[in-house]
């Protein structure tokens, strides 16, 4: 669901960076608490999962694309703070790499998918994982794309009510709320449920294999 | 003159906030003229790179864009030029700083990001290569193509073979570059 640049106005993403780079600096201070040495070959995995899972992409009529995100996946293994910062990092290689989203647009996708996508997964994992961690992961990470998904489709649709130009017409983004949020959510109820069964899957093998820096309640 | 790349960098993040405030195509198309101008041998190669991932969303949403204002007979051709100019000039300042950019050079006063990148970007070219292998192998043991099930089950055992071949090796990477003093800053 990358924004690409060129469709948010600076009145978005400028505030959007202001916001961005405090959390960003905090995510850095608690990944160097909480990522030690033999943690980070293991995040570094992940965070090129993460990039390999959002690599596959689907263009949406919403002005954005559809596919898995994977920072879910990040969030349940490695906590919401870590999981923001590296997949910032996905986000920017993706930018630079293949041309998917965009140095402009990087704040805005960075809260969107990164640090609302993780917190959201996080915490609901927290609040189901009582009742039975594998249910937990699934309506987790599924509820956690469709929260992504959502913002960056009324963070498109803002784009035509506050940057026109002297005549009316938009100047970003053309179209508004009414055609953003269904175009982008409702592709995005698939691609939730199939990243959700992926994430169940790869946290079942790290819970196996003891990679978990989130721990499951009852195993900390 | 050639321009150090750290200071490429930090021209290619000022360019990009500059044409976002861009809001007339002229000077977006002089624009995209003169990086194409400037950018020397392989611009078409150039342009056709920048293009390729922003083509698809471009003509759905000018698409949906024309129709709109074909229904409610509206004049949106200035504003559509506008907005496609404005993301391919972009799409190829991007692919621009990637050709002649070099990443690990720009970022030699962050020794911490630059590691990270480098590790990352070995795990992808290793999930990569062993997505390529899977597919060329199972291509070669097949007579038939195999069924969505067999696919997804194969992928799945692949896939988790996969990320323990890459936390080992990067676990391998990571000790050696330690014993040879690099995570000593």
């Amino acid at each position: 669901m990358h924004i690409p640049d060129g469709l948010i106005s600076p009145q978005t993403y400028l505030p959007a960076l202001a916001l961005a780079a405090p959390l960003w600096w905090w995510a850095g201070r608690e990944f160097a608490g909480r990522v030690g040495d033999e943690a980070l070959p293991r995040l570094a995995v992940f965070t090129a999962l993460a990039f390999v899972l959002s690599g596959l992409m689907l263009p949406l009529p919403g002005g954005t694309s559809g596919h898995a995100i994977g920072v879910g996946m990040l969030a349940l293994i490695f906590g919401p703070w870590v999981a923001f910062l590296s997949h910032t990092l996905v986000l920017l290689l993706q930018a630079l790499v293949m041309g998917a989203g965009g140095i402009t647009a990087l704040p805005v996708n960075a809260l969107a998918m990164g640090f609302l996508g993780a917190w959201t997964a996080y915490l609901l994992f927290r609040l189901l994982s009582p009742l039975q961690a594998e249910f937990a992961v699934f309506v987790a990470v599924l509820l956690s794309i469709l929260v992504s998904a959502l913002i960056v489709a009324l963070v498109l649709g803002l784009q035509p009510m506050i940057a026109r130009a002297p005549d009316g017409s938009p100047r970003f983004f053309p179209f508004g709320w009414s055609v953003t949020v269904p175009a982008i959510l409702l592709p995005h109820l698939f691609i939730a449920m199939g990243e959700a069964a992926l994430t169940l899957l790869i946290w079942r093998h790290a819970r196996r294999r003891r990679w978990l820096q989130a721990p499951v309640a009852g195993e900390a | 003159m050639s321009l150090s790349h750290p200071a490429r960098l930090a021209l290619y993040l000022t360019a990009v906030v500059a044409v976002t405030l861009v809001h007339l195509p002229v000077p977006l198309l002089v624009l995209l003229a003169s990086i194409l101008l400037v950018s020397g041998r392989g611009r078409i190669a150039l342009l056709l790179r920048a293009a390729r991932p922003v083509f698809w969303v471009l003509l759905l949403m000018s698409s949906g864009y024309l129709l709109m204002g074909w229904l409610t007979n509206q004049a949106v051709l200035d504003t559509l030029l506008l907005i496609n100019l404005r993301v391919v000039v972009l799409a190829l300042l991007t692919a621009w700083m990637m050709r002649d950019v070099d990443l690990d050079r720009a970022l030699a006063h962050w020794p911490r990001a630059r590691r990270w990148l480098v590790i990352v970007r070995g795990q992808l070219l290793l999930f990569l290569r062993l997505g390529r292998d899977y597919r060329h192998a199972q291509r070669s043991r097949e007579t038939v193509p195999p069924t969505l099930r067999q696919r997804f089950f194969g992928s799945a055992a692949i896939g988790l073979g996969a990320l323990d071949r890459g936390v080992h090796n990067a676990e391998m990477v990571t000790q050696a570059m330690r014993s040879r003093g690099a995570l000593d800053d």
